[in-house]
Protein backbone atom coordinates (compact mmCIF):
# COMPACT_ATOMS: atom_id res chain seq x y z
CA UNK A 1 0.00 0.00 0.00
CA UNK A 2 1.51 3.60 -0.89
CA UNK A 3 1.67 6.26 1.65
CA UNK A 4 0.78 9.41 1.41
CA UNK A 5 3.55 12.06 1.62
CA UNK A 6 1.93 14.93 3.57
CA UNK A 7 4.36 18.15 4.74
CA UNK A 8 4.15 19.98 7.56
CA UNK A 9 1.95 22.86 5.56
CA UNK A 10 -1.64 22.88 5.92
CA UNK A 11 -3.03 20.05 3.79
CA UNK A 12 -7.13 20.22 4.00
CA UNK A 13 -7.62 23.98 1.81
CA UNK A 14 -10.50 22.87 0.76
CA UNK A 15 -13.37 25.95 1.72
CA UNK A 16 -17.20 24.36 1.02
CA UNK A 17 -19.50 26.21 3.87
CA UNK A 18 -21.26 27.94 1.75
CA UNK A 19 -24.19 28.14 3.84
CA UNK A 20 -23.33 31.22 5.32
CA UNK A 21 -23.07 34.87 3.47
CA UNK A 22 -20.25 37.15 4.47
CA UNK A 23 -17.46 34.84 5.42
CA UNK A 24 -14.52 36.31 4.64
CA UNK A 25 -11.62 34.35 2.10
CA UNK A 26 -9.56 31.94 4.06
CA UNK A 27 -7.49 28.97 3.76
CA UNK A 28 -9.89 26.70 5.29
CA UNK A 29 -13.73 26.88 6.66
CA UNK A 30 -12.41 26.58 9.82
CA UNK A 31 -10.15 29.88 9.41
CA UNK A 32 -13.41 31.91 7.65
CA UNK A 33 -15.44 31.54 10.83
CA UNK A 34 -12.70 31.97 12.99
CA UNK A 35 -12.38 35.42 11.21
CA UNK A 36 -16.00 36.21 11.99
CA UNK A 37 -16.19 34.70 15.32
CA UNK A 38 -12.71 35.07 16.76
CA UNK A 39 -13.42 34.67 20.64
CA UNK A 40 -15.09 31.59 20.47
CA UNK A 41 -13.44 29.60 17.55
CA UNK A 42 -10.32 30.78 19.42
CA UNK A 43 -11.47 29.59 22.77
CA UNK A 44 -12.36 25.83 21.02
CA UNK A 45 -8.72 26.32 19.49
CA UNK A 46 -7.34 26.35 22.24
CA UNK A 47 -9.25 23.18 23.92
CA UNK A 48 -7.85 21.37 20.92
CA UNK A 49 -4.81 22.26 21.20
CA UNK A 50 -4.78 21.31 24.87
CA UNK A 51 -6.67 18.12 24.66
CA UNK A 52 -3.95 17.56 22.07
CA UNK A 53 -0.89 17.78 24.40
CA UNK A 54 -2.46 16.16 27.67
CA UNK A 55 -2.79 13.13 25.55
CA UNK A 56 -1.03 10.51 23.39
CA UNK A 57 -1.11 11.89 19.79
CA UNK A 58 -1.42 8.10 18.34
CA UNK A 59 -4.31 7.00 20.88
CA UNK A 60 -5.99 10.26 19.94
CA UNK A 61 -5.39 9.96 16.44
CA UNK A 62 -7.09 6.43 15.98
CA UNK A 63 -9.95 7.71 18.51
CA UNK A 64 -10.45 10.37 16.15
CA UNK A 65 -10.80 8.95 13.05
CA UNK A 66 -13.45 6.33 14.27
CA UNK A 67 -15.14 9.07 16.07
CA UNK A 68 -15.43 11.02 12.53
CA UNK A 69 -16.56 7.58 11.03
CA UNK A 70 -19.15 6.81 13.61
CA UNK A 71 -20.55 10.79 12.61
CA UNK A 72 -19.97 10.43 9.63
CA UNK A 73 -17.34 13.15 9.18
CA UNK A 74 -15.95 12.02 5.84
CA UNK A 75 -13.81 15.14 5.82
CA UNK A 76 -12.18 14.66 9.30
CA UNK A 77 -12.05 10.69 8.37
CA UNK A 78 -9.64 12.06 5.65
CA UNK A 79 -7.66 14.36 7.22
CA UNK A 80 -4.48 13.71 9.28
CA UNK A 81 -3.54 14.72 12.19
CA UNK A 82 0.78 15.50 12.06
CA UNK A 83 0.98 14.88 15.73
CA UNK A 84 0.14 11.30 14.89
CA UNK A 85 2.11 10.53 12.01
CA UNK A 86 5.02 11.81 13.59
CA UNK A 87 5.09 10.05 16.13
CA UNK A 88 4.63 6.77 14.36
CA UNK A 89 0.81 5.92 13.07
CA UNK A 90 0.57 5.12 9.58
CA UNK A 91 -1.46 4.55 6.75
CA UNK A 92 -1.56 0.97 6.81
CA UNK A 93 -3.27 0.86 10.43
CA UNK A 94 -5.73 3.29 9.79
CA UNK A 95 -6.78 1.31 6.96
CA UNK A 96 -7.37 -1.22 9.24
CA UNK A 97 -8.83 0.99 11.79
CA UNK A 98 -12.42 -0.33 10.86
CA UNK A 99 -11.28 -3.92 12.42
CA UNK A 100 -9.81 -2.74 15.52
CA UNK A 101 -11.35 -5.35 17.82
CA UNK A 102 -9.48 -8.25 15.86
CA UNK A 103 -6.93 -6.91 14.06
CA UNK A 104 -3.57 -7.68 15.25
CA UNK A 105 -1.88 -4.43 14.19
CA UNK A 106 -3.96 -2.88 17.38
CA UNK A 107 -2.39 -3.50 21.29
CA UNK A 108 -4.65 -3.99 24.29
CA UNK A 109 -4.32 -0.17 25.28
CA UNK A 110 -5.47 0.90 21.88
CA UNK A 111 -8.20 -0.94 21.90
CA UNK A 112 -9.37 -0.06 24.94
CA UNK A 113 -9.12 3.52 24.48
CA UNK A 114 -11.27 2.79 21.01
CA UNK A 115 -13.86 0.69 22.96
CA UNK A 116 -14.97 3.67 25.09
CA UNK A 117 -13.95 6.17 22.67
CA UNK A 118 -16.97 4.67 20.27
CA UNK A 119 -19.38 3.85 23.11
CA UNK A 120 -18.60 7.86 24.13
CA UNK A 121 -19.83 8.80 20.78
CA UNK A 122 -22.54 6.63 20.47
CA UNK A 123 -23.87 6.93 24.40
CA UNK A 124 -22.06 8.62 26.93
CA UNK A 125 -24.69 6.63 29.43
CA UNK A 126 -23.46 3.41 28.59
CA UNK A 127 -20.47 3.61 29.15
CA UNK A 128 -19.21 0.74 31.42
CA UNK A 129 -17.07 0.62 34.63
CA UNK A 130 -15.15 -1.95 33.08
CA UNK A 131 -14.49 0.47 30.01
CA UNK A 132 -13.23 3.04 32.28
CA UNK A 133 -11.13 0.63 34.47
CA UNK A 134 -9.67 -1.03 31.39
CA UNK A 135 -8.71 2.28 30.33
CA UNK A 136 -7.40 3.25 33.54
CA UNK A 137 -5.32 0.24 33.44
CA UNK A 138 -3.33 0.99 30.71
CA UNK A 139 -3.00 4.88 30.95
CA UNK A 140 -3.65 5.27 34.86
CA UNK A 141 -6.22 7.50 36.47
CA UNK A 142 -4.67 10.89 35.34
CA UNK A 143 -3.81 9.47 32.05
CA UNK A 144 -8.08 8.40 32.18
CA UNK A 145 -8.98 11.37 33.31
CA UNK A 146 -7.12 13.14 30.11
CA UNK A 147 -7.93 10.70 27.82
CA UNK A 148 -12.17 11.46 28.15
CA UNK A 149 -11.79 15.08 28.52
CA UNK A 150 -9.79 15.10 25.28
CA UNK A 151 -12.99 12.44 23.94
CA UNK A 152 -15.55 15.20 25.02
CA UNK A 153 -13.65 17.96 22.86
CA UNK A 154 -12.90 16.10 19.65
CA UNK A 155 -16.37 14.83 19.98
CA UNK A 156 -17.41 18.59 20.50
CA UNK A 157 -15.07 19.69 17.73
CA UNK A 158 -16.27 17.21 15.08
CA UNK A 159 -20.41 17.74 16.26
CA UNK A 160 -20.33 21.82 15.70
CA UNK A 161 -17.68 21.66 12.32
CA UNK A 162 -20.58 19.14 11.26
CA UNK A 163 -23.58 20.97 12.15
CA UNK A 164 -21.75 24.54 10.87
CA UNK A 165 -20.88 22.48 7.22
CA UNK A 166 -17.27 22.83 8.31
CA UNK A 167 -15.58 20.66 6.04
CA UNK A 168 -11.67 22.25 6.24
CA UNK A 169 -9.65 22.21 9.36
CA UNK A 170 -6.16 23.42 10.12
CA UNK A 171 -3.81 20.64 11.90
CA UNK A 172 -3.71 21.20 15.25
CA UNK A 173 -0.33 23.03 15.36
CA UNK A 174 -1.46 25.54 12.46
CA UNK A 175 -4.93 26.50 13.93
CA UNK A 176 -6.20 29.78 14.78
CA UNK A 177 -5.54 31.03 17.80
CA UNK A 178 -6.52 35.18 17.89
CA UNK A 179 -4.66 37.52 20.25
CA UNK A 180 -7.16 38.76 22.83
CA UNK A 181 -7.38 42.04 21.13
CA UNK A 182 -8.65 40.51 17.96
CA UNK A 183 -12.20 40.88 19.05
CA UNK A 184 -14.84 43.58 20.35
CA UNK A 185 -17.25 41.12 21.67
CA UNK A 186 -15.27 39.70 24.49
CA UNK A 187 -12.47 39.71 26.19
CA UNK A 188 -10.17 36.84 26.34
CA UNK B 1 -21.89 9.07 41.98
CA UNK B 2 -19.21 6.93 42.69
CA UNK B 3 -15.70 8.26 40.72
CA UNK B 4 -14.48 5.54 37.97
CA UNK B 5 -11.21 6.52 38.73
CA UNK B 6 -8.89 7.36 41.99
CA UNK B 7 -8.90 11.04 42.74
CA UNK B 8 -5.74 12.68 44.36
CA UNK B 9 -8.25 14.04 46.81
CA UNK B 10 -11.41 14.03 48.34
CA UNK B 11 -12.40 17.03 48.03
CA UNK B 12 -15.42 18.82 46.73
CA UNK B 13 -15.22 21.60 44.98
CA UNK B 14 -17.96 24.80 44.37
CA UNK B 15 -20.59 22.35 42.98
CA UNK B 16 -19.86 19.60 45.12
CA UNK B 17 -18.34 17.52 42.62
CA UNK B 18 -15.07 15.59 43.20
CA UNK B 19 -12.37 18.35 42.83
CA UNK B 20 -10.12 17.08 39.46
CA UNK B 21 -8.46 20.55 38.93
CA UNK B 22 -4.70 18.85 39.41
CA UNK B 23 -5.68 15.74 36.69
CA UNK B 24 -5.44 18.16 33.68
CA UNK B 25 -5.13 21.23 34.56
CA UNK B 26 -4.27 23.15 31.56
CA UNK B 27 -6.94 21.26 29.25
CA UNK B 28 -9.12 22.49 32.32
CA UNK B 29 -8.47 25.82 32.21
CA UNK B 30 -8.83 25.99 28.18
CA UNK B 31 -12.33 24.15 28.99
CA UNK B 32 -13.42 26.76 31.58
CA UNK B 33 -12.89 29.35 28.57
CA UNK B 34 -14.75 28.05 26.49
CA UNK B 35 -17.48 27.98 28.62
CA UNK B 36 -17.38 31.30 29.52
CA UNK B 37 -17.34 32.30 26.11
CA UNK B 38 -20.17 30.32 25.05
CA UNK B 39 -22.04 32.19 27.74
CA UNK B 40 -20.31 35.60 27.18
CA UNK B 41 -21.25 35.65 22.89
CA UNK B 42 -24.03 38.13 22.75
CA UNK B 43 -25.57 36.91 19.41
CA UNK B 44 -27.15 33.92 21.27
CA UNK B 45 -29.40 35.50 24.05
CA UNK B 46 -29.22 34.39 27.48
CA UNK B 47 -32.73 32.57 27.83
CA UNK B 48 -31.67 30.59 24.50
CA UNK B 49 -28.46 29.81 25.98
CA UNK B 50 -30.16 28.45 29.14
CA UNK B 51 -32.88 26.25 27.73
CA UNK B 52 -30.54 24.66 25.37
CA UNK B 53 -28.11 23.63 28.30
CA UNK B 54 -30.65 22.63 30.68
CA UNK B 55 -32.27 20.34 27.72
CA UNK B 56 -28.81 18.88 27.02
CA UNK B 57 -28.08 18.30 31.05
CA UNK B 58 -31.70 16.32 30.76
CA UNK B 59 -30.93 14.30 27.04
CA UNK B 60 -27.22 13.71 28.62
CA UNK B 61 -28.38 12.80 32.18
CA UNK B 62 -26.26 15.50 33.81
CA UNK B 63 -28.11 16.50 37.21
CA UNK B 64 -25.82 19.23 38.25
Amino acid sequence: MSVPVHGPVRENRAVTATWLDGLPAADTDWDRFAASWPVPFGALADVVVAAWDETDPVLLELCRLRMATLLGYAADQARRTERARAAGLDEVKVAELPSWPTSARFEARERACLALAEQFVIDANGVTDEQVADVTAHLGPQGCYAFVQALSVVETFQRACLTLGIQSVPDVDLIARPSPDESQEVPR
Amino acid sequence: MTPRIPLPSEELNALGLPDTSTLAPALAAARDQLRRAAFRMRSVDAVTTELVRIRNARHQTCFF
